[in-house]
């Protein structure tokens, strides 16, 4: 069943792209900001991660335990500093023009490349998949490594609980709100300010969790950031900038037809992704789910 | 400083200063060491790529992420017509400008459906696309390993001659390029960016204007990449990637956006961080982000913005309120500057 392994392979992808990108799209809706930088916090996520956890992670419940708690503080570090980044950096540049905020987040990505080189060198670092997930599953004659189904399972719940956010609490309606109107939220008595500040760190929040959960599946290196960046873009742009939901389709969209070509033309699988994107957009100009730009 | 005179006088700069920049770096040429010839080869080849950026993104208004496309492109023309057809350099030189802008028309005409944020990424993705098929076409491309040889003639390949050729295309296409921006249409580029209502209310097809300068810009970004091989003798997939696409933004940024040679002291700015900084620290890039945060934070009119005397005035006092506006920014109404 080499084809559903693919498609397990397939989900996986689809479940880290979503974390990305959801917080990407959330970004791009409420502060309308093309967060280049957002990459760099998944790369911290696993840099961090590497960190607390090191290489030599053997089968004591000491080495497990720790790499729960690292996964719990990675992200928590980097939504940290997504906040002071908004605060220093993006706050001052609202309501410039579109080309300086997307620079400032381009020199952003520049200068946290320069601080991963700085702390943590240029070399690959590994981190084992903790004993507790090791192994792997079979469903129906495919398998599945428990960890892929891990990753899978966090999607899921960050899914639900965004959805939840977003939907149901006050939170989340004024979260919309600021995405249509934010002059009216701010004369409403909301502050527009701070709540930006905390869409920007539940985005960075989201980023430094798939970080730090991808850690184990693959090496860890600075070109990480750079490398999910454009597949979460794309992403994000499929689904329709600032729809939360629209990140959940395009991931899937993507991880799919990422295993499709790993399937059928593994020459080309990454290309296909991106004749995904200049498809949707030449039909759909502004993505699935997305509202038209004025 | 609004009469004819100082008109004529911001006009002739341009020329003028490509004149004398071209006699003193040919004269330099023979004083410079090996080193520095190589240095200002880069220069002169990433500084033609900004200014060709420069036309879309400062002119036109057209922020395009993906402008490595067409650089990689006119990298490759040459590097695989070499390698597999054996064609002379000299026509594959010729033809990688053709090939640019036939791709960027192509490219435009899907990209230029959409506005601002959306064309930045669609454009990105087309770089994207062009990375991965280089990267991923082995039995073409040679894939990540990227092709070298002796692709470019022997006359070419001492750095003094090297440099000589480089120095004079690039001159003589930025002066180009200059001419462009003075012509009718170069005008009427920058009126579509001031107010594309206006312009498209006073019968102006915007859509046709933004793709011809898509095509200029990605001929002209082709022949660039062509010039790097010719200084590296060397093409490979991260001349195609997003990196690469945000390198000539990050120049012009540096220099000034609004200066046509704006891009131009962004290049040695660029070519220093790159070069030199990397023996002093393996971090130029951190120094590299830092230099731009700080332009796009307190002088998004770039290094020849401080410079310029007319507005030195008007630049103190927005640098002051920039630096007001990130210091108190708890003052800001909420919202109010969207």
């Amino acid at each position: 069943m080499y084809g559903l392994t693919q498609l397990f392979s397939g989900l996986t992808t689809a479940a880290l792209l979503f974390l990305v990108a959801a917080g990407l799209t959330m970004i791009f809706g409420g502060l309308r900001i093309i967060n280049v930088a957002h990459g760099s916090f998944y790369m911290y996520g696993a840099f961090i991660v590497s960190s607390l956890v090191g290489t030599a992670l053997t089968s004591s419940a000491h080495a497990t335990a720790l790499f729960w708690t690292a996964l719990i503080v990675a992200p928590l570090v980097v939504a940290a500093l997504g906040a002071l980044t908004e605060y220093l950096v993006l706050r001052p540049l609202y309501g410039r023009e579109h080309l300086l905020q997307l620079l400032a987040t381009f020199a952003l990505f520049y200068i946290f490349t320069g601080v991963s080189l700085l702390f943590w060198g240029g070399q690959y670092r590994s981190i084992s998949i903790p004993p507790m997930l090791q192994g792997h599953l079979t469903v129906l004659g495919a398998t599945l490594p428990v960890y892929n189904g891990f990753i899978m399972l966090i999607a899921v719940a960050v899914g639900l609980f965004m959805w939840w956010l977003l939907q149901r609490t006050p939170l989340g309606w004024r979260i919309r709100a600021a995405v249509e109107d934010p002059e009216m939220l701010a004369a409403m008595g909301t502050n527009v300010r701070g709540l930006f500040t905390g869409v920007f760190t539940l985005g960075t929040f989201l980023a430094g969790l798939a970080g730090a959960i991808v850690g184990p599946t693959q090496s860890v290196t600075t070109g990480l950031g750079a490398q999910i960046l454009v597949s979460a873009f794309i992403v994000a742009v499929i689904g329709g900038l600032g729809s939360v939901a629209g990140a959940a389709i395009g991931a899937i969209i993507i991880g799919l037809s990422q295993a499709a070509g790993v399937l059928w033309a593994p020459q080309f699988e990454s290309a296909f992704i991106y004749v995904a994107m200049i498809l949707v957009l030449a039909i759909r100009p502004s993505g699935l789910l997305g509202v038209p730009e004025q | 400083m609004m009469d004819g005179r100082g008109k004529i006088f911001t006009h002739g700069a341009v020329p003028l200063s490509l004149a004398s920049a071209l006699v003193v770096f040919a004269i330099l040429g023979f004083v410079l060491s090996p080193r520095w010839l190589f240095f200002f080869q880069g220069v002169f080849e990433l500084g033609l790529f900004a200014v060709a950026t420069n036309l879309l993104i400062g002119y036109g208004g057209l922020v395009s992420f993906g402008q490595a496309s067409f650089y990689g492109l006119g990298a490759y023309v040459v590097a695989l017509g070499w390698l597999h057809y054996k064609i002379p350099f000299w026509i594959l030189f010729l033809l990688a400008p053709v090939f640019g802008a036939v791709t960027a028309l192509l490219v435009g005409m899907l990209a230029l459906r959409a506005r601002q944020l959306y064309f930045a990424l669609l454009t990105l993705a087309f770089s994207q696309l062009f990375f991965t098929i280089a990267h991923q076409w082995y039995h073409f491309t040679e894939g990540s390993n990227g092709v070298f040889g002796a692709m470019v003639p022997r006359i070419l390949t001492a750095p003094q001659h090297g440099y000589w050729f480089i120095l004079g295309v690039s001159v003589i296409a930025i002066f180009l390029l200059w001419l462009v921006t003075i012509s009718p249409f170069g005008l009427t580029l920058q009126a579509i960016r001031e107010n594309r209502k206006k312009a498209e209310a006073i019968g102006i097809n915007v859509y046709r204007h933004q793709l011809y300068a898509f095509v200029i810009a990605g001929a002209f970004s082709a022949l660039a990449g062509a010039l790097f091989v010719v200084h590296d003798q060397s093409a490979y997939p991260a001349l195609l990637d997003w990196i690469k696409s945000g390198e000539p933004i990050l120049m012009i940024m540096i220099g000034g956006i609004g200066f046509f040679l704006g891009p131009l002291v962004g290049a040695v700015i660029f070519q220093f961080a790159h070069n030199f900084l990397i023996e002093y620290t393996h971090v130029w890039e951190l120094v590299l982000g830092l230099i731009l945060l700080v332009i796009v934070l307190f002088a998004p009119d770039g290094l020849l913005g401080l410079l310029d005397s007319r507005h030195r005035g008007e630049v103190r006092e927005k640098m002051h309120s920039r630096l007001k506006r990130v210091f108190a920014f708890r003052n800001n109404r909420p919202g109010s500057k969207r």
